[in-house]
């Protein structure tokens, strides 16, 4: 068989087994309970929801993980090595795991402490922010610090040479530089947040209209046999997903730099 | 004045023991020697980017070793130049004066004569990625002199060049230190970048000094076999100390049962008889003796007769590979292409070669 033929045979094999699932979902659409779950105020609530904890997330994601994603791109010091293995706890550990090792700590003297003094997780909103932030806080750094390596770390040495300081290198020529990679980074690292489903369900609880995000939502429904519903949430995930690969092709044209 | 003392590097396998260096105001100094000697970690050392295991460094009256890199007064041209993609030819040579926050308007005329002196007044809102590889040689050059460093450092700044690019920068940096005179040191492993550029050579051979020195020093009289094979020397013969004439100020040495007449001053050390030491033969100082033509007194000393083995065609000059008679020392002359045409050298013929007091030196 021709080789050429073959390897792409697979891609087209890929690409049609996801369009066709995503397209025999439109054999339901438009019935008149599809109709009513759109308009639904739970399915607006759960959307906004999920928007605004991925955001959130994402931000805390990106304040730890982009310091974090330097030291390890540029730095070397002890323990660099098993704080790397690190950044993969949440793709090794099931989502699931994850949300339940949540559940435990909050019942440690020290996560009453936290729970006593001010701000609830469990069951509550910040505890889906958590959960979301937990599954993307590693990736977000592997992705930054990838887009980190590409640039040469001798741009910052004659910056330094030229008399700036390490933040005014780094703000005026590394960043600038790793902007396009950093914002495909950010991008993923929300999409990924906005779909989290175990760690949230289990940590934050699945109650509509307070803790219920899209993939909940999703989840409830679909155990109710509302599949009219599921549906309708299901497109709406698929529609942010192929927004975001949309805006990464976008942020995804470099610069004709080197 | 620029003053390193006793740097020492440790860093994976290169090992950088005890380096001085010293420069003068103005000097354009060479750190010479072999690729993969950490010539680049030297630099980084100065520069600041790395910290080094021991040694001080002042540049005039300040000791900088302590001191971050954007403290140092030290400009950088590294071997990528790196110039920033992201900041048009303008904006780049103007980031480390920008960076310091000094008065532009102190600087305009310098930066006006230098963009001058470089030729690239065309290209100043290009963006780096629209220049040629020697337009982005002479942009770099002017970003690391642009705020006047106390000193520039280059590193290795003729690699990766076309031959007449190379020609071209190599002398773009002649007439950029004559004019502007910064104090620069710059590191490569090519010798000749290094002879036709610098004032003052240190050459640096396993992550040790082996000999400091005026260029014409360093080439003429290498302290060490070490360093005359670093630069190249062919013709390197084992020899022993067979006769001492103080009266004629010269001692005899003899190679392979033959005997040559050296002049004490082509020696840095006494030689005792029975010392062993090295002869070196400069291919380019050999010269064979046309048939029938009377010889100088000069030459006299030491002419050998013996027969070309091979001769071989360079494109600028031939190289002669010969074989004395008595003794069978063979060496290698290279002969400029007029002079090999005249002499109808060819193989298996017999001539006469003189050892001019300019083609011997003795080395320990």
């Amino acid at each position: 068989m021709n080789f050429r033929y073959t390897m792409i045979g697979a891609a087209l094999c890929i690409f049609i087994f996801y369009l066709g699932l995503i397209l025999s979902l439109f054999y339901f659409v438009g019935g008149k309970g599809f109709w009513e779950a759109l308009a639904n105020p739970y399915t607006l609530f759960s959307i906004r929801l999920s928007l605004i904890a991925a955001t959130i997330a994402t931000c805390f994601a990106v304040i730890i993980g982009l310091p974090s994603a330097y030291a390890l791109s540029r730095f070397e010091f002890p323990g660099k090595r098993i704080l790397d293995t690190f950044l993969e706890i949440p793709i090794i550990m099931s989502p699931i795991a994850l949300g339940a090792s949540f559940l435990v700590f909050f019942n440690t003297p020290l996560g009453e402490f936290i729970q006593n003094k001010g701000i609830f997780f469990v069951f509550e909103v910040p505890g889906i922010i958590l959960a979301q932030f937990a599954s993307i806080a590693g990736l977000a750094t592997r992705l930054m610090k990838a887009s980190l390596d590409e640039i040469s770390p001798r741009y910052e040495a004659v910056a330094r040479s030229l008399g700036s300081s390490p933040w005014k290198a780094f703000c005026g020529i590394t960043l600038p530089l790793s902007f396009k990679g950093l914002l495909a980074s950010v991008v993923l690292s929300w999409a990924k947040a906005v779909g989290e489903f175990g760690a949230t369900v289990t940590l934050a609880g699945a109650m509509p209209g307070k803790t219920e995000t899209v993939p909940i939502a999703v989840f409830t429904a679909i155990a109710s046999a509302k599949i009219e519903k599921a549906i309708v949430l299901i497109l709406i995930l698929v529609a942010f997903g192929l927004l975001t690969l949309y805006a990464i092709r976008l942020t995804g044209k470099r610069y004709r730099y080197d | 004045m620029i003053n390193i003392q006793g740097l020492t590097i440790l860093f994976e396998s290169f090992k950088i023991t005890d380096l001085n260096i010293n420069i003068e105001e103005g000097e354009f100094h060479f750190l010479l020697g072999p690729t993969g000697s950490g010539k680049t970690l030297i630099l980084e050392s100065i520069m600041g980017l790395r910290k080094p295991h021991k040694g001080r460094i002042w540049i005039g009256e300040k000791e900088v070793q302590n001191l971050p890199p954007e403290q140092r007064e030290i400009s950088y041209v590294p071997q990528d130049l790196a110039l920033f993609p992201h900041l048009r030819v303008k904006e780049n040579v103007l980031y480390g004066i920008r960076a310091r926050n000094l008065n532009l308007k102190l600087y305009e005329k310098y930066i006006d004569d230098l963009i001058e002196v470089m030729r690239i007044g065309h290209l100043l809102e290009r963006y780096p990625v629209n220049l040629s590889g020697g337009e982005k040689k002479r942009v770099a050059l002017l970003r690391a002199l642009g705020p006047k460093p106390k000193l520039l450092l280059l590193d290795e700044p003729l690699s990766g060049l076309d031959l007449s690019i190379k020609t071209e920068i190599q002398h773009l940096l002649k007439t950029l230190h004559s004019s502007f005179r910064p104090t620069t040191l710059c590191v490569t492993h090519d010798f000749e970048e290094a002879y036709f550029l610098g004032d003052g050579i240190t050459i640096c051979i396993d992550g040790r000094v082996e000999q400091v020195g005026r260029r014409n020093d360093v080439f003429r009289r290498p302290k060490s076999r070490k360093v005359a094979q670093f630069l190249g020397a062919k013709n390197l013969y084992k020899a022993k100390v067979l006769g001492r004439e103080d009266s004629l100020q010269r001692v005899i040495l003899g190679v392979n049962g033959l005997q040559f007449y050296i002049p004490k001053s082509l020696s840095q050390e006494t030689l005792e008889l029975g010392t062993e030491v090295h002869l070196f033969i400069r291919p380019e100082e050999v010269m064979i003796i046309r048939e029938g033509k009377p010889v100088k007194d000069s030459l006299k000393q030491n002419i050998f007769e013996g027969k070309i083995l091979d001769t071989i065609d360079r494109g600028r000059y031939h190289m002669v590979y010969f074989e004395t008679t008595e003794g069978k020392i063979r060496f290698e002359i290279s002969i400029p292409n007029y002079a090999f045409r005249n002499l109808h050298l060819s193989i298996g013929k017999t001539v006469k070669a003189a050892l001019r007091e300019e083609s011997l030196w003795v080395i320990p």
